[in-house]
């Protein structure tokens, strides 16, 4: 709610899918390579040239629609959407009009520790467009036609959200169950995900506002900060008398505004019409079982099992879960003996996730789940402290250590034997009378100077909270 | 039935000067006359499934044309790319 | 007699016996082209130089005793709106005067592969629209059977090429009726295949579903054995049917015996000229007495059929059309103010009227609110003359109709008058638009000597049915009557 108005979202997320080929022809499927050169007569559009659809694109969308509940049209066709624009080689653009290849699916989300249930409309395949690149030092646009034909996704929701919020977690959990599913390699930056969003605005009780759709929203943040601005812009004209006229906006993210693309005029009519150069689109009933059947666990279900069996908070199951890489170190090393599931998020979250913000595939490194497994129980059973696991861990990463001999050879290992400990323990008390007294006035922090003193007698091998409670026994008796 | 000719012909990207106007009013109009002759029928449009396509496989092809080869008839080329007239203000 | 008076499948055995070469033949068709392309206009681009030197190739292969197929050396002309890599391919539009394609299209690999000679493109009405190639933006290609009339069209290059021997055989393609229509008023034999049957990757679209490419010959035997040659399942082509097709040009022999003919009486209307349908009728009587029956049916649509066939061809044409735009390859306006202005312009100089005019009828029946009158009506339309055909194909064999309604008609006649120029394609449009095969023969002329045409149609993938009862036809009637082509009183 913003100043007494509840605010409705809905989202059409387009995903570039991670074929090997484009859609309708067998260019390359890439980013960034230099311009125009990942192009052939038929995503040129070349006068004769025919589409001939890519197999997977069918099974990804699938996929998708199983991973949102959809249901699937296992029997659809495709239709063209024209419209002229120098990124558009022919001139229209194969899409999915009125069947797409699933339908009426739900997501589920959570936002602020409740579940949320975000109605998904449709999902349905079609073609990327090429880019236009601008100089202010040129007088003309440039056209790069690399990305003509890429695999796109488009999923479309109901316009269940009602704040900025709700809008980012439904994204997030879009693009993670992208990754599960390994379709997309959804980097935003890339532009492999890119967002429209509608937004409109309304009292509670009345009926829903009139709707803006913004496109170019591609960004998490720029999602956030594009609907807050969207709604209060529409606030703001409410408030002041005006009305809301049903239009299309772009989002520029550098001024942080919506600017209006095109009045109502030279409204698009995109004559739709089913696509004469393909056939229909049959999928056997096995193929649609086998591609549910193949799923892998979602994001979701994954979270809520790492807190039910293994007491992770929802913040730290659904960052491991957030990253594909992560969350399967994280099963590989519990399969690998690793007793406890907590610590182990600890590390990944800790230490793993640092290497591999600066860029480590953290496959590639030495840290087996095996190794890593004995480390975290070494550290929970006690016998290394938590500072010795890191040292052993930087060894193996960087030497491939293995890990027993590196303790011993430097002796990191804890003293968790109670008999050689007691000794140190009643050396220690019977030579610090003014301590044990203070600590018998009431001075509990002697307590640890106590312990402290044991630690170096130790040289800082003991196990300090096993120290502590034996130093505890001597004073109270 | 008046054809606004000047939006669908906006909408096809062809200019239609003032005194063409008249001329492709009635040719149209015929036309849709003629069109409009057709029976009504009360059918759905389904779907055709009789007519099932192979789907390709994600493989990608060997051959490869230049991109000099494959821009030579693009009206003005700079630096690889075609140019059109600036597409932002 | 000449080499280039030959048919091809004659050509093809004196190749084959070494009696001659296919440099000496590709030569005596380039000489021929030569005299008589003044008085004709068939063509838009030879391709001499190259022709020679794959006839020289192929030579050199036979005399190497490599085995080559039966079209090997022969040359053929094609409609230029068939993509051929490197060499220019226009539409018969300005909008495509210097595009050259890097690209063929798979009947042109195919031709190439079986050693075909490739002659030249071949004039055409712009982008195939039309019925008399006078929407070509370069030239009126002239009906060699009386220069002061029209070829036919679309695919009139074709029909008057073949019929005045600038070619053995011609490439066409059909949409409404255009490889039927030309040929039928050249007097020559033209097939459109099954829909689906020839691979249309490379054809420059006009009208997706409809569009079919299809053999122009002097002899029944030739279209069957050019059409053996392209036919086939395409992967280029997702709408290519993947069956198995038995080569047809060695089978045929004339037997209709018990071949059940249908005659609908919709296509012998008021439309209909009488000397057409007594010519159509004579011929059936001829197929009686070798044995075939006749009946009359009925095909109740066939009058709705034209409407639907312009919504549909024009709906797919104005999208299919949409891509010459002035960016990526063919005409661009002089400076362009901004975008708007570069489209508009680009395609106003670049298409000739009657383009523009479908491009426009196509675009107003699919725009918003008209999609269910128009063009969804049509489809529905479409799918009940298919029905219709389904059913007289349970009672007979073949339909026989005449091709076009009247022969060949004097230049600027019909230019004029959309409707009168539709009026042309009536006996063939519902073909396409049920998908079927369709051939047309020489079945009589006028008291000019003009030729008539009388349409044999077919089940579906049955091309050897319809191409035995016209190779019957043709045994009957000694086929092609090469015409006295004459201009300014000197005979050729």
């Amino acid at each position: 709610m913003i100043r007494g108005y509840e605010v409705v979202v809905g989202l059409e997320v387009h995903a570039e899918l991670n074929t090997a080929t484009k859609i309708y022809c067998n260019c390359k499927n890439s980013f960034g390579l230099e311009v125009n050169t990942q192009v052939c007569p038929i995503c040129l559009g070349m006068p004769g040239t025919l589409p001939t659809l890519n197999e997977k694109v069918v099974e990804y969308a699938i996929k998708m629609g199983h991973a949102l509940n959809c249901g699937i049209n296992r029997i659809c066709k495709q239709d063209r959407k024209n419209y002229f624009y120098p990124d558009l080689p022919k001139s229209y653009q194969i899409s999915q009009a009125d069947i797409p290849l699933c339908h009426d699916g739900y997501l589920d989300i959570i936002v602020n520790g409740e579940t949320k249930r975000i109605g998904v409309e449709r999902i349905h395949i079609e073609e990327d467009a090429g880019k236009l690149l601008h100089s202010d030092k040129f007088d003309g646009s440039l056209v790069d036609f690399n990305r003509c034909g890429v695999p796109l996704i488009e999923i479309v929701s109901r316009p269940d959200m009602r704040s900025s919020d709700e809008a980012k977690a439904y994204l997030e959990t879009i693009r993670s169950i992208l990754r599960y599913i390994d379709i997309s390699d959804c980097k935003m930056q890339e532009g492999s995900i890119r967002c429209d969003v509608n937004v409109s605005v309304h009292k509670p009780g009345e009926p829903l506002g009139t709707r803006c759709e913004m496109k170019n929203v591609n960004s998490f943040s720029a999602v956030v900060h594009g609907i807050d601005y969207e709604a209060n812009r529409q606030i703001e004209v409410l408030e002041a008398g005006g009305t809301i006229t049903q239009e299309t906006r772009r989002w520029d993210d550098a001024k942080g505004e919506s600017v209006s693309m095109r009045s109502k005029e030279d409204a698009q009519d995109y004559r739709y019409f089913p696509e004469p150069d393909l056939g229909t689109i049959v999928v056997t009933e096995e193929k649609v079982q086998y591609l549910k059947d193949t799923l892998p666990e979602l994001p979701n279900a994954r979270i809520m099992r790492y807190i039910d069996t293994c007491g992770l908070s929802y913040t730290d199951a659904s960052m491991i879960v957030d990253v594909p890489e992560k969350a399967e170190l994280f099963d590989k090393t519990l399969e690998a003996g690793c007793k406890s599931g907590k610590l182990l998020s600890n590390w990944i979250l800790g230490e793993i996730s640092k290497l591999m913000n600066d860029g480590t595939d953290i496959c590639e490194t030495n840290l087996t789940p095996e190794k890593l497994a004995k480390l975290v129980n070494y550290i929970d059973s006690g016998k290394i402290s938590t500072a010795a696991g890191k040292k052993v861990f930087d060894a193996v990463i960087s030497d491939n250590a293995d890990i027993d001999e590196f303790i011993e050879k430097n002796s990191l290992s804890q003293i968790s034997d109670v008999s050689s400990l007691e000794k140190i323990a009643a050396d220690v008390v019977s030579q610090n009378e003014k301590s044990v007294n203070d600590y018998k006035n009431g001075k509990t922090n002697a307590l640890g100077y106590l312990v402290g003193q044991c630690m170096k007698a130790s040289k800082g091998k003991a196990n300090p909270a096993v120290m502590k409670e034996l130093v505890l026994k001597l004073l109270e008796d | 039935m008046n054809i606004d000719i000047k939006h669908v012909a906006k909408l096809a990207r062809i200019k239609i000067s003032d005194d063409e106007l008249p001329r492709y009013s009635e040719e149209m109009d015929n036309i849709i006359k003629m069109v409009e002759a057709m029976p009504e029928i009360d059918d759905g449009l389904l779907v055709d499934e009789s007519n099932v396509m192979d789907l390709r496989e994600d493989e990608l092809s060997d051959s490869k044309i230049s991109r000099d080869e494959i821009l030579k008839n693009a009206p003005k080329v700079v630096a690889g790319c075609v140019v059109v007239p600036k597409t932002v203000e | 007699m000449e080499l280039y008076e030959y048919k091809a499948s004659e050509l093809s055995e004196m190749l084959a016996s070494g009696e001659i070469s296919s440099v000496e033949l590709t030569k005596s068709v380039f000489d021929r082209i030569e005299k008589t392309e003044p008085m004709i206009d068939a063509y838009l681009t030879l391709n001499k130089e190259s022709a020679l030197s794959e006839a020289e190739k192929i030579d050199s292969k036979r005399a190497a005793g490599e085995e080559l197929s039966p079209l090997a050396g022969i040359p053929i002309g094609i409609k230029d709106n068939i993509s051929t890599i490197g060499l220019r391919t226009t539409c018969a539009s300005r909008m495509l005067e210097n595009y050259t394609p890097v690209f063929d299209a798979t009947v042109i690999s195919k031709l190439k592969n079986a050693g075909a000679i490739i002659t030249g493109k071949l004039n055409m009405d712009e982008f195939a629209m039309g019925s008399s190639t006078e929407t070509s933006y370069f030239k009126k290609t002239k009906n060699p059977f009386d220069t002061s009339c029209v070829p036919g069209g679309s695919s009139g290059g074709s029909a008057a090429a073949v019929a005045s021997m600038e070619a053995v055989m011609a490439l066409g393609s059909d949409t409404g009726g255009s490889i039927r229509q030309p040929s039928s008023l050249c007097g020559v034999v033209g097939l459109k295949p099954t829909y689906g049957s020839v691979s249309r990757y490379g054809l420059v679209a006009f009208a997706s579903s409809l569009d079919q490419i299809g053999p122009i010959t002097r002899s029944v035997k030739d279209s069957a054995m050019l059409f053996d040659a392209i036919c086939g399942h395409d992967p280029m082509d997702a709408t290519s049917a993947r069956r198995e097709y038995a080569p047809i040009g060695g089978t045929l022999n004339g037997d209709v015996s018990g071949l059940k003919i249908g005659i609908p009486k919709e296509y012998f209307g008021d439309g209909i000229k009488p000397e057409v349908k007594d010519a159509v009728m004579k011929s059936v009587k001829a197929f009686e007495s070798r044995g075939a029956t006749v009946r009359e049916i009925s095909l109740p649509s066939t009058d709705y059929a034209l409407s639907a066939y312009y919504i549909i061809a024009c709906a797919e044409a104005s999208s299919n059309l949409a891509r010459f735009d002035g960016v990526k390859y063919g005409y661009r306006c002089e400076n362009p103010e901004n975008l708007m202005d570069m489209y508009e312009r680009t395609r106003s100089e670049g298409f000739g009227r009657e383009v523009k005019r479908r491009i426009i009828l196509g675009t107003f029946v699919l725009s918003s609110g008209y999609y269910d009158a128009y063009y969804k009506k049509a489809k529905l339309l479409q799918k009940r003359i298919r029905s219709e055909f389904d059913n007289a194909f349970n009672d007979v064999d073949v339909i026989v109709t005449p091709t076009s309604p009247f022969e060949a008609f004097k230049f600027g006649d019909k230019m004029d008058d959309p409707l009168a120029m539709y009026s042309a394609d009536i006996c063939t449009v519902t073909v396409n638009i049920a998908g079927l095969p369709g051939v047309s023969i020489p079945c009589g002329y006028s008291e000019t000597g003009l030729p008539y045409g009388m349409q044999i149609i077919g089940r579906s993938f049955d091309e050897r049915t319809i191409l035995n009862a016209a190779y019957a036809h043709e045994c009957d009637f000694s086929g092609f009557k090469a015409p006295v082509i004459a201009d300014k009183g000197v005979e050729l």
